[in-house]
């Protein structure tokens, strides 16, 4: 913005303005007060006219001819009692279209005038060649009014700059919902110059055979073409009710809106009052549809359930009836009743997990800014088909079809509240949400846990309610996408066969949805309680004792303050259970600190968080002794590889041992005498599915030391402690092969054939690399000492 | 097994039998206590005794042909039952650099140029060393770069140290017998070009040369 401000100080303006100031002594310097605002509002002409002064005086310096000029279009008074002039500019008396400046003159007269929208270089030829009598006889030709005219055409020659010629025009189809051209208002002229001689003609139609139409024409004056044509009618989405049939949800309510021409869509324009950043890239039409609101898309596909990467939102719907409650098969009609089901299910979760944070929990929106959000259903592919995802970029969710005779559709309600959630916490606490790392876990269990307090909120049924429910959660998450058996169980997560029950020494290897069950289960048992009866499926053997819950309430306050006031990730991975329980601790005496020794040391509330996390091996009970620990060892520790290499996605500890030899791991036993650990092959994370990097193989032997397979690659071992069993730890071990030098054997001597290449990309020789790489580096130079000083140590 | 407790049995034998009635009576036998070593006469590859070594820890240093430019060495030995490598504090395996080669990387490291070259004593060396099974002590230093000059072989390169493991059954003056280089292998001046497809010539010089190394003499003292 440019401002420039006046030296002038009109007498008469002056002397009025010391007046008023004696007047208003004592008053708000910012705010004047109502009477005072009418003294101001009685001087606007006054000022208007001193904008123009102002504005006239400067068109040397704007770049402005001798025919150019400004002219007062509007002049308001604001509430800091300035007047606010827009000025059109003019060029021999007429308005130059879009061109304008914004000035404001406070008491004082000092203008400040803003010219940045002034158009410079206005240059016409000739003089128009129709009569405003022509141009609006082209215009009504172009309305084709098949009842009576409201009112008379309106008619003003105006500068028409080529910046404002018309283009095409879209409209929705009511039928479809699909947007197409509108070729009644689509223009394609083409104009002799930057700027031509146009005749703005406004029309007004309001009659039972054309019903209301506001347009205005800008016809060229010179050649008679229709240089733009604007509808003025601002159309706006009408909230309303839908009645949705849903596959998941039932026979439900859902927010809708009516849209200009009648029809209904799935999009709620009331949650969510900033832009999607996705959305916003699409130009609102006539439709009424803006990039704001909670909306649901689906994906179009072929018959074949192939996707054909078009989207479109659920619209055109005459009945605002949706959905046939029927599991999705209607490949190639997404949008027709069968897939509209999907956006049933969808838009019910979306609404209820937005009341549920903004209610309870203060949020707005996922962002905490009241950023639009959508789903869009009905994906396909290799990946969504059969997954939910949510895009922090795009602030919204693709949410597959799943597979007719397998998954349903994955528009369950713990389906959409757990994505919706991956919004909060990656606009606060940002967890990294990558094997290798335990905050993955974290970030998965968060949405699981808040998945479960929006269901218990939707199930109380009041939508504006502002506590949680004692009860409605049923703790499992993707039973109804599974037909009835749950994709994981938050109070026995091991029920899934891939998920722990507890905190160990290598969960990080885990992917984040099954290391997900350490918290899981911490916030149920914080939730719930955990039972003292070992027969219990929610059984703790860290808590034989058993505990008693909170409630939902403080859980979910407790929880939303450490991950969206606490905790710190920042996408760094750096964050661990310990740092779970620590914030999960200081939230719980913050918020529910009350104990015998004062506010803020020792609750109830916090007590129960250590039991919590006690109960799923993630420190200690409270006021229990130490623990025995088991850590696998890491052979670079904080050595050069780590500090000069980025850490790889199975970071962590990590043995190098040869291939085909016998060899020692290594594991330490904390807490305890006897230190003596069980080995055996193979470790949970062997189980993380298709993105498997790991291996199980070589054998142990009788005198606990492992003959190493003669793969090269990443091998799991997991060390038990002897003494107690509940304890063990994952490790990798990575499987080199020392012979650089091709003799058959591995030894100290294969070192001189790293030395050939080393740091020479594709060089002479890749079997010089141990990793069998197409390069030698620093990684295979530690990695083979590493290797050696593990295997053939001096003892 | 059966040769080592035959040796002292025949020297005991030949003792006796030159022995005359005038002469004093033949000294005693002494237990063994520690070791000496012999250097070899060679003025090839050789391991030669360090001064600092003790009775009981034998430092034996490496020397190669003067004149002869290498980049790094590598040997294997297979150690007498009684004798044990020791380990070096400063490198953490039973091999210590004698400052000859230069190990570290001769520019910033290309990730991060900050690090002054050589500054960094984590930064991986190709210098190590074990015990494999049947006691065999293989080590190794070597250049890294092949950006840096060769150097000149015909100063001590490397260090081990052999310690004694159990000296029972030895005498003082007893041989120890089994101390054998298995392989040794040196880095020449001359690695030659590299080329994704290599021609003969170049894969000939992006081989190690076998090197023949000289031992001295065992003896328990």
């Amino acid at each position: 913005m440019t401002f420039e401000r006046s030296r002038r100080l009109p007498t008469l303006v002056f002397a009025l303005a010391l007046g008023a100031a004696t007047a208003w002594a004592g008053t708000s310097p910012r705010f004047p007060a109502p009477a005072q605002i009418a003294f101001h509002r009685s001087q606007q002409t006054l000022r208007a006219g001193l904008a123009q002064d102002h504005l006239q005086a400067r068109r040397a310096s704007l770049g402005l001819g001798s025919l150019e000029g400004f002219r007062t279009a509007a002049v308001s008074t604001n509430a800091l009692g300035e007047a606010i002039v827009r000025l059109d500019h003019t060029f021999d008396g007429h308005r130059v279209l879009g061109s304008q400046a914004v000035a404001r003159v406070p008491l004082g007269g000092a203008v400040e005038a803003s010219t940045d929208a002034v158009l410079k270089g206005v240059a016409l030829s000739g003089q128009p060649l129709l009569t405003p009598a022509t141009a609006t006889a082209i215009a009504l030709r172009h309305l084709a009014p098949r009842g009576p005219m409201e009112a008379t055409p309106r008619v003003e020659q105006v500068v028409f700059p080529a910046s404002f010629l018309g283009g095409p025009a879209t409209v929705t189809d009511p039928v479809t919902g699909k947007a197409s051209l509108d070729r009644h208002r689509t223009v394609h002229a083409r104009m002799a110059s930057p700027y031509v001689w146009a005749f703005e003609v406004r029309t007004r139609l309001a009659n039972k055979v054309d019903g209301r139409k506001e347009l205005t024409y800008h016809i060229d004056a010179r050649t008679g073409a229709i240089l733009r044509v604007v509808d003025e009618v601002r159309h706006q989405a009408v909230p309303a009710t839908a009645t949705g049939r849903g596959q998941y949800s039932g026979t439900v309510e859902i927010p809708s809106a009516r849209m200009a021409d009648g029809t209904y869509a799935l999009y709620d324009p009331t949650r969510g009052t900033q832009p999607n950043p996705t959305l916003q890239s699409f130009t609102p039409d006539e439709s009424g549809w803006s990039a704001t609101g909670l909306q649901t898309w689906y994906e179009q596909n072929d018959a074949q359930g192939n996707n054909t990467w078009m989207s479109y939102l659920f619209q055109g719907n005459a009945t605002n009836a949706w959905g046939d409650g029927l599991p999705f098969t209607a490949y190639g009609d997404e949008g027709g009743p069968n897939g509209q089901t999907m956006g049933v299910d969808a838009m019910h979760g979306m609404a209820w997990t937005w009341d549920f944070f903004q209610n309870v929990l203060g949020r707005a929106g996922m962002d905490g800014k009241g950023t639009s959000v959508f789903a869009q259903v009905g994906c396909t592919g290799t990946y969504s088909r059969e997954n939910a995802a949510w895009s922090n970029w795009d602030q919204g969710m693709a949410l597959g079809t799943g597979t007719p005779g397998g998954p349903g559709a994955f528009t369950d309600f713990d389906v959409i509240a757990h994505e919706m959630t991956h919004g909060v916490t990656g606009s606060t606490v940002g967890f990294l949400n990558t094997a290798g790392f335990e905050e993955a876990g974290l970030d998965e269990g968060t949405s699981d846990f808040f998945a479960q307090m929006a269901k218990a909120y939707a199930a109380a049924g009041d939508p504006y309610a502002s506590t949680l429910p004692a009860s409605g959660a049923d703790w499992t998450i993707g039973a109804g996408v599974f037909n009835g058996t749950p994709l994981r169980w938050m109070n026995k997560p091991s029920l899934d066969l891939r998920s722990p029950d507890a905190w160990y020494h290598g969960i990080h290897y885990l992917d984040g949805h099954y290391s997900s069950g350490v918290l899981n289960r911490a916030l149920y048992y914080l939730a719930n309680g955990a039972p003292a009866d070992a027969s219990h499926p929610a059984y703790s053997p860290f808590l034989p004792q058993g505990m008693t819950g909170i409630g939902y309430e403080k859980t979910a306050r407790i929880w939303y303050m450490a991950v969206s006031e606490i905790l710190v990730s920042g996408g760094s991975g750096q964050l661990t259970f310990l740092h779970a329980r620590e914030a999960a601790r200081r939230a719980a005496l913050y918020l529910y600190g009350e104990g015998s020794t004062g506010w803020g040391w020792d609750s109830p509330a916090s007590r129960a968080v250590e039991n919590a996390f006690g109960a799923v091996n993630v420190g200690l009970n409270y006021g229990e002794a130490p623990r025995t620990q088991v850590r696998f060892a890491d052979f670079r520790n904080a050595d050069w590889i780590e500090r000069h290499h980025a850490d790889s996605a199975l970071g962590g500890s990590r043995q190098y041992f040869p291939m085909g030899e016998r060899v020692r791991p290594m594991a330490q036993v904390l807490n305890n005498a006897n230190t003596a650990v069980t080995w055996t092959v193979g470790g949970r994370s062997l189980f993380n599915g298709a993105e498997q990097m790991v291996h199980k193989g070589g054998v142990i032997n009788a005198d606990g030391t492992w003959t190493t397979p003669t793969d090269l690659g990443w091998f799991a071992l997991t060390a038990t402690s002897v003494a107690d069993p509940r304890q063990s730890a994952e490790g990798r071990a990575f499987i080199v092969n020392l012979d650089a030098d091709s003799d058959l054997e591995q030894d100290a001597v294969d070192m001189g054939a790293l030395s050939y290449s080393w740091y020479l990309t594709n060089a002479l020789n890749p079997a010089h690399s141990v990793f069998n790489a197409p390069w030698v580096d620093d990684g295979d130079v530690a990695t083979f000492t590493d290797a050696v000083l593990a295997t053939w140590w001096v003892r | 097994m059966f040769k080592y407790l035959l040796l002292p049995a025949a020297l005991l034998a030949l003792s006796l039998a030159c022995s005359s009635g005038s002469e004093p009576a033949a000294k005693p036998l002494v237990a063994a206590t520690g070791i000496t070593y012999t250097d070899p006469v060679s003025t090839g590859w050789r391991l030669v005794k360090d001064p600092a070594s003790t009775p009981t820890r034998l430092l034996l240093n490496l020397v190669g042909p003067s004149g002869l430019k290498t980049r790094g060495v590598g040997f294997n030995l297979q150690l007498p039952a009684n004798l044990k490598a020791g380990n070096f504090t400063e490198s953490g395996f039973p091999i210590r650099d004698l400052g000859v080669y230069e190990l570290f990387n001769s520019d910033p490291y290309p990730y991060d140029g900050s690090v002054v070259p050589g500054s960094d004593p984590l930064e991986p060396k190709l210098l190590a060393g074990g015990m494999k099974a049947g006691n065999l002590l293989t080590v190794g230093i070597f250049q890294k770069d092949r950006r840096l000059s060769a150097k000149d072989s015909g100063v001590p390169l490397c260090q081990i140290a052999l310690e004694t493991a159990s000296l029972s059954g030895l005498n003082a003056g007893d041989p120890l017998k089994g101390l054998v280089i298995t392989k040794a292998r040196y880095v020449a001046e001359d690695v030659g070009a590299f080329d994704v497809a290599p021609t003969a010539e170049m894969a000939r010089k992006a081989r190690m040369v076998d090197a023949t190394v000289a031992l001295g003499t065992l003896t328990a003292r």
